[in-house]
């Protein structure tokens, strides 16, 4: 697509939650509806309605591909969630469309059949997906750091060999998305932070977070350049201003930071082509504590600070807005309160 | 510089093999094992905790460390067994049910023991009644609870409710996780809130000797 469609949007004051999980929710039967690429679709359109979006959010649910690729060894689903390699797979399993994927990218055909939405796909980052197939992702980087290889440490070599299919998973994925008609594509890499990476270790050297996390990236960028797919990249993990300049350097359409980041400092760091979108605290809406009038004043303050930089901004949550059990109303009215916000 | 102090900033260091040598030396020298753990893997445990809370070191530091700790105790903890000697404290942990992230709970767990708690780790996606049934097996005087999602969050309340309704008011629950607010803990009747887990340790110490 063609970029200047998100500065556009950044233009004309789009505000938006990443919010199909609470309209999702609003159905009773949610859990049939995510295995109904068509109902799922029309929940994802719905949403985009609801909040006076063109970009049709998929739902964000980061344990598709694991679910995939373990399925695809023949794990047992009762297992898949909890399960985590004991030592590197030798063989790259084939991609299978499980029950999950396939609705997803039916609701991705759904959305991309309703005019004037942009259907947009949605999947897990390689490294991120690495740290949920090991028990102890952090280690083993850590001492790839210190400069140990795969040869001198089992662990490392797991880790090494867990992003290596898990991309080969994600490049399939996303290939599916794309085909399904996505125009573009949210990478969620909520793992590559500073719990993961020792910013110690990062001032000597940026290369293990440049093997592990920027080159996987790289690849995914250059299926969604071949396929003329807009890179969309989430992070809410604790940042580095040097991992924010790694991930402004995706030249991605739009990137989403946590709201440990000062977006309007992050201004200084992202190219201007690059729309910034977030970053209320989203994920304290829960709480009765964080009012409508505080959540009015962050609003204000950041939408005032994002103009002043004059960096294309579009106002939204930090991450999905999870509905909660008995807390929706708190939740939504959170969310109106920055939607509906006159300034 | 004596071993003991070597050995504190071996683990510090999060220099494993090192700190195994030292352990074995220390052992030879005739130490008793408790005071192996008191006076070298204490002091180097709490010296990296204090660092990380003061953000100076991060969390893959505290886990090398950690793991430097954990291969020495399992050097130790057979001689502390034979010689009848058992942590002060106990603390059951776990992530509570529906949520399997497992990154800040193993931190406090491994702060914990640095800390010469005995711990009960019951993993992720724990039912309130699991919690339960180890505070009560165990006799632990703690219970931390740990929740990444604010989805999960209910099931934090749902679990202090539990370990009331059984009649264990005077076990202490410490909550922690990155929707938990000291606010929450109030509402949900918890003792107490960390929002990390160096101060995790001085929190528990605390509430602990209150027991």
């Amino acid at each position: 697509m063609d970029r200047k469609y998100y500065l556009d949007l950044a233009e004309a004051g789009l505000r938006m939650p990443i919010g199909t999980h609470l309209v999702l929710h609003e159905h009773a039967d949610h859990e049939a509806v995510i295995l109904d690429g068509e109902r799922l679709g029309g929940v994802v359109a719905d949403t985009a309605d609801r909040f006076n979006t063109p970009l049709a959010v998929p739902l964000m649910d980061l344990k598709l591909e694991k679910e995939a690729l373990l399925h695809a060894m023949g794990i047992p689903d009762a297992d898949i969630e909890s399960y985590h390699f004991d030592e590197a797979p030798s063989a790259t399993p084939s991609f299978v469309l499980t029950p999950r994927i396939r609705a997803t990218c039916d609701a991705i055909s759904h959305v991309a059949k309703k005019p004037g939405l942009v259907p947009m796909g949605m999947g897990i980052g390689p490294f991120s997906l690495m740290t949920k197939l090991v028990s102890d992702p952090i280690t083993p980087v850590f001492l790839a750091g210190t400069g140990l290889t795969a040869e001198d440490e089992p662990e490392i070599a797991l880790i090494e060999r867990a992003i290596e299919i898990g991309t080969q998973i994600i490049l399939d994925y996303f290939t599916a998305q794309i085909d399904a008609g996505a125009k573009a594509l949210i990478v969620c890499e909520p793992a590559a932070n500073l719990v993961y990476f020792s910013p110690n270790q990062l001032d000597n050297s940026f290369e293990i977070f440049d093997r592990y996390v920027t080159g996987p990236m790289r690849r995914v960028k250059a299926l969604l350049d071949s396929r003329g797919v807009d890179l969309v990249f989430h992070d809410c993990g604790e940042l580095t201003n040097s991992m924010v300049g790694r991930f402004a350097s995706l030249d991605a359409a739009m990137i989403s930071f946590g709201c440990s980041r000062q977006l309007w400092e992050d201004a200084a760091l992202v190219p201007k082509s690059t729309v910034l979108y977030g970053n209320l605290p989203t994920k304290n809406f829960i709480s009765s504590q964080m009012t409508v009038a505080e959540v009015e004043r962050l609003s204000k303050n950041l939408l005032e600070k994002m103009r002043s930089t004059g960096h294309p901004f579009i106002l939204g949550s930090e991450c999905d807005v999870l509905s909660v059990p008995g807390s929706e109303r708190e939740i939504l009215s959170k969310v109106d309160a920055f939607m509906n916000l006159s300034i | 510089m004596s071993t003991f102090v070597e050995l504190s900033r071996a683990v510090e260091g999060g220099k494993r093999n090192d700190a195994k040598l030292l352990t074995q030396a220390l052992l030879e020298q005739g130490i008793k094992p408790l005071e192996v753990v008191e006076q070298g893997l204490v002091p180097g445990m709490s010296a990296i905790g204090e660092k990380f809370k003061n953000n100076e070191v991060f969390v893959p530091e505290m886990l090398i460390a950690a793991r430097a700790m954990k291969e020495c105790m399992a050097i130790l903890e057979p001689l502390l067994a034979d010689a009848g000697i058992k942590p002060k404290y106990t603390a059951v942990i776990g992530t509570v049910q529906g949520d399997l992230h497992d990154i800040g709970k193993n931190l406090v767990a491994m702060m914990l023991k640095g800390a010469n708690f005995g711990i009960v780790d019951l993993g992720t996606n724990v039912a309130p009644e699991k919690f339960v049934a180890a505070v009560q097996e165990h006799g632990a005087q703690l219970v931390c609870l740990s929740a990444l999602l604010t989805t999960t969050m209910p099931a934090m309340r749902t679990t202090v409710q539990a370990v009331r309704d059984a009649g264990l008011a005077s076990v202490k629950i410490l909550v922690g996780g990155a929707p938990v607010t000291q606010d929450f803990c109030n509402e949900i009747g918890a003792d107490g809130y960390s929002q990390d887990a160096a101060s995790a340790v001085n929190l528990a110490l605390r509430l602990a000797e209150t027991y």
